[in-house]
């Protein structure tokens, strides 16, 4: 079984991911389960996508991913990598990107919340972790909306999943609107150069 | 044909289409709305023959016009969540007694938590209130044979049927395939026949109460025996033996196994009552909750005296903690006692003579479901009138959760707790379970605020700023505004359900004269259930002011279309009800239209609503996010902001943060920043800025 989290905030692009991931787990004949966090926490709340893959042949029971299991955890913010922890295997892979969606809360309250400080604590408590500049990243692929498939490539080249790039190159063609592809493409090449 | 990935509403639709259904209606709410979203789309697509489907103004209308529907026989589908079936409740309760004629279901999604709802109240309970049969899936795939199997059923005896799903069936994705095509099943050639029994009177009522009474007998066997019984699999899994390898017993044919194995058909408490007739001590000792089972009956360790009974996603919750137990135990050096499993998935009437034969010689039942303690009480009543000794464990004692969603890991937990006390295996084994570590500092919390670019900012700022310091009692209603309670906005006071913040507005205006009275409500929720209100005010002259929020969608549950902008669901365009003159023509003489990101402009209409004695109405005219063009960002001018935070603490607008490091050459203290990928442009921020720092540019276009 492949466990797969993906964190992030309402409106960030976890759920196409989400539906990457399955497609790719499908094209491997892999049975698979999604769940998405849909409803009032879309509003710019934490949202979470779980990702299940019976990658052996077994079936998978419930859409939910139990706490210390997951595989990886693609994280779309620092805090909501952090938030989302609990459910990592021991030596999972954590993927987050580095750039801090400040919530209103945040603004308000007299704590200012840095994404470094947060980045910091999960290099001391995660083994496996890989940092990624989504800044840079998106302004080379040309597009903010690029980060979700920039996280699932670090990802699928950083996790032995049994996913390659090829895969996901076949989902994205699946998974994501025909004019919408290339730019997809290239958020892979620009996130695996 | 080739699978596709399908959430559990999208193929709960297709399911639906496949099984003929010709009339399909209701109103959005989460988590249900995705099922009348996907009709539309293959409808539009052209791929679903014969289809009616319509977003009607409420559930209420929604449901009657289905029984008009399935009176000349059509095939019809209604569908909401939990609350939205307290709205239809008039109807379905009456319905039920009328009966129909085309197959009724009723898809009412549940959401436990709740992650999207005012309450986590169990349509399985209203099913057995109302008096009709509830089908409970617990996964999508399961779901789709039931909307089938609803269909076959509501014809077969007449009766609506409802599936009730909850979110994380809803909401939750697998790999499907259904038919490319769909057809409609035709209205039979006769149609509506005219007769009596259309007509509800008292004695017809009473005539049809027997009629329903032997009507929920006869189901009952049917979710025992026969194909339904599918829905209520039993497992046995020897000592050591694994779940999956286990056979599976469709209901009450467990009962015909037991007979075939030769097993004595007499329970541990029936032995006690034969044992000690009448011996009201002995048994009140055993069934004192929690209690250890009987040490002194002879142990056959291939005999499981433990019993699992869960229903919807938790019956997948359970099945994927057993197996993680089985693992821990194999790790502990020992394995699991033999135990028994039950999904109950036809939760009312209650299949009876299968949950008879599940609790056959068990000690002890722990009940796993949501909600409610609905087959607990089932199973409960079923052992007192069997005078089973077995104790029935679950949400009334709190050996389960007694509210919010079941999880894996909770139920993990509690199944090694159960497995322990009950059924003797070693405590070695619930000590492996996992204890995972939390994030170790602070993080910021993120609860969900209005997008930035939200056309309800603006309008909360603007009667707040009306209201000035006045006292007053600001009522909220269901929908994206209820949001602008969060800080800074602060301007929702009250949050009921669809429609109570012009009616409550009314009763505070009433018992506290001296206060202003102000009521929100959004464009979808004035048609759904305000314009009762509105009239209520005018009839016995409230002094209120209703503030309509009209974005020109119904946008928390994900953007549907409603009678002001008369966009249809089945393509031709209909008059577009104008809100201005519906309010004119219930009686409201004082209504006043602003556009909400003029914060100026929309404080003195706030103004002048508010000051009006009497009825009054404000319209704020302002598309939602999901509906317009973004403009390009505002810009904050590094040399100007000071870091007074003016901006954030009056309007919170998410696209605005503050970078604590930054300095301008008059900021001490850091300065706001604008998050250009969040920002749409909309201007509003430049109204609270005392030193001008935010400029607007128009775009180019």
């Amino acid at each position: 079984m492949i466990n797969i989290l993906l964190a992030g905030v309402g409106g960030q692009g976890t759920v196409l991911a989400a539906k990457v991931l399955a497609q790719a787990a499908q094209n491997n004949g892999w049975k698979v389960r999604t769940a998405e966090t849909i409803g009032m926490a879309q509003r710019g709340g934490s949202v979470v996508s779980h990702v299940r893959m019976g990658n052996e042949g077994e079936p998978v029971h419930a859409p939910l991913l139990a706490l210390q299991s997951a595989d990886v955890i693609i994280a779309f913010e620092p805090a909501e990598a952090a938030r989302v922890l609990p459910y990592l295997k021991p030596h999972g892979l954590v993927v987050t990107a580095q750039t801090a969606v400040q919530p209103v809360t945040a603004a308000l309250s007299k704590e200012p919340y840095r994404a470094s400080d947060v980045i910091a604590g999960l290099q001391e408590q995660v083994e496996r972790l890989v940092v990624v500049d989504d800044e840079a990243l998106t302004q080379q692929v040309g597009s903010r909306k690029a980060l979700n498939t920039i996280l699932l490539a670090k990802a699928v080249q950083a996790a032995d999943l049994g996913i390659s790039l090829d895969d996901l190159r076949a989902a994205i063609e699946v998974c994501v609107k025909e004019r919408f592809v290339p730019l997809n493409l290239k958020a892979i090449e620009v996130a695996v150069a | 044909m080739a699978k596709k990935l399908y959430m559990g509403n999208e193929a709960f639709a297709h399911a639906a289409l496949a099984a003929g259904v010709r009339v399909v209606a209701g109103y959005p709410g989460t988590p249900s709305s995705e099922l009348i979203e996907t009709v539309a789309k293959e409808n539009a697509a052209g791929r679903a023959e014969g289809v009616h489907v319509e977003w009607s103004t409420n559930e209420k209308a929604a449901l009657e016009l289905l029984a008009g529907a399935s009176y000349a026989g059509a095939r019809t589908l209604f569908t909401c969540k939990m609350v939205g079936l307290n709205v239809a409740s008039d109807a379905l309760m009456s319905l039920n007694y009328v009966g129909v004629k085309g197959g009724t279901v009723l898809f009412v999604a549940d959401d436990p938590g709740p992650i999207s709802s005012q309450t986590e109240q169990d349509t399985r309970r209203f099913a057995s209130f109302a008096k009709l049969p509830v089908l409970d899936p617990t996964t999508p795939e399961e779901g789709c044979e039931m909307m089938d199997a609803a269909f076959e059923l509501s014809e077969a005896y007449r009766t609506p049927v409802i599936v009730r799903p909850t979110t994380r069936i809803n909401h939750a994705s697998t790999f499907m395939e259904f038919p490319e095509v769909t057809h409609a099943k035709p209205v039979p050639a006769e149609g509506f026949e005219r007769d009596p029994k259309w007509v509800i009177f008292p004695r017809r009522a009473f005539q049809a109460h027997g009629e329903i009474n032997e009507r929920l007998r006869s189901i009952a066997q049917d979710f025992a025996r026969g194909p339904l019984a599918r829905f209520n699999p039993i497992v046995e899994v020897p000592a050591g033996g694994a779940f999956d390898e286990a056979p599976v017993y469709e209901g009450a044919s467990f009962a015909d196994e037991l007979d075939r194995r030769g097993v004595a058909r007499v329970t541990a408490g029936d032995e006690r009552c034969a044992a000690a007739p009448g011996d009201a001590e002995g048994a009140v000792s055993d069934i004192v909750p929690g209690a250890a089972p009987d040490a002194a009956r002879e142990v056959d360790a291939s005999v499981p005296r433990i019993g699992i009974a869960a229903g919807g996603v938790s019956a997948a919750y359970v099945r994927e903690a057993l197996g993680m137990l089985e693992e821990l135990a194999r790790a502990a050096g020992t394995e699991l006692p033999a135990y028994r499993f039950m999904q109950a998935g036809t939760p009312y009437p209650f299949p009876e003579d299968a949950a008879r034969a599940f609790l056959d010689g068990l000690d002890t039942v722990v009940v796993f479901e949501e909600l409610d303690h609905v087959i607990e009480d089932e199973l409960l009543m079923l052992a007192g009138r069997a005078h089973l000794a077995c104790q029935v464990h679950g949400r009334r004692d709190g050996v389960t959760r007694d509210r919010g969603e079941n999880t894996v890991d909770d139920t993990l937990r509690r199944l090694a707790s159960a497995f322990a006390t009950f059924a003797g295996m070693p405590q070695n084994v619930a000590a492996a379970l996992p204890d995972p570590a939390a994030f170790d500092g602070a993080l910021p919390t993120r609860p969900p605020v209005l997008c930035a670019g939200c056309p309800h900012r603006g309008s909360f700022s603007a009667v707040k700023r009306a209201l000035g310091g006045r006292p007053a009692v600001l009522c909220g209603d269901i929908g994206c505004y209820t949001l602008g309670n969060a800080q800074p906005l602060d301007a929702v006071d009250t949050c009921l359900c669809m429609g109570a913040g012009i009616t409550m507005a009314q009763g505070f205006a009433v018992a506290e004269p001296s206060k202003k009275c102000v009521a929100f409500v959004g464009d979808s929720t004035f048609f759904a259930s305000g314009m009762t209100g509105v009239a209520n005010a005018v009839y016995n002259q409230h002094d209120v002011t209703i503030v309509v929020l009209d974005n020109a969608t119904t946008a928390m549950t994900g953007g549907q279309p409603h009678p002001g902008t008369g966009i249809t669901l089945m393509g031709p365009q209909s008059q577009p009800i104008d809100i201005e003159e519906t309010l004119r023509a219930l009686g409201v003489t004082c209504v006043v239209r602003a556009n909400p990101f003029d914060l100026d402009e929309a404080t003195a209409a706030a103004q002048e609503a508010i000051d009006f004695e009497g009825p009054s109405a404000l319209i704020y005219v302002g598309p939602c996010i999901q509906l317009a063009k973004p403009d390009v960002p505002v810009r904050i001018n590094p040399d100007i902001c000071t870091g007074c935070k003016k901006c954030i603490t009056s309007i919170g607008c998410p696209a605005i943060g503050f970078d604590v490091d930054a300095r301008g050459p008059k900021a001490k203290r850091g300065q706001a920043v604008v998050d250009t990928s969040l920002c749409t442009g909309c201007g509003l921020c430049t109204f609270t800025c005392p030193f001008g720092a935010i400029e607007k540019e128009a775009r180019d276009d």
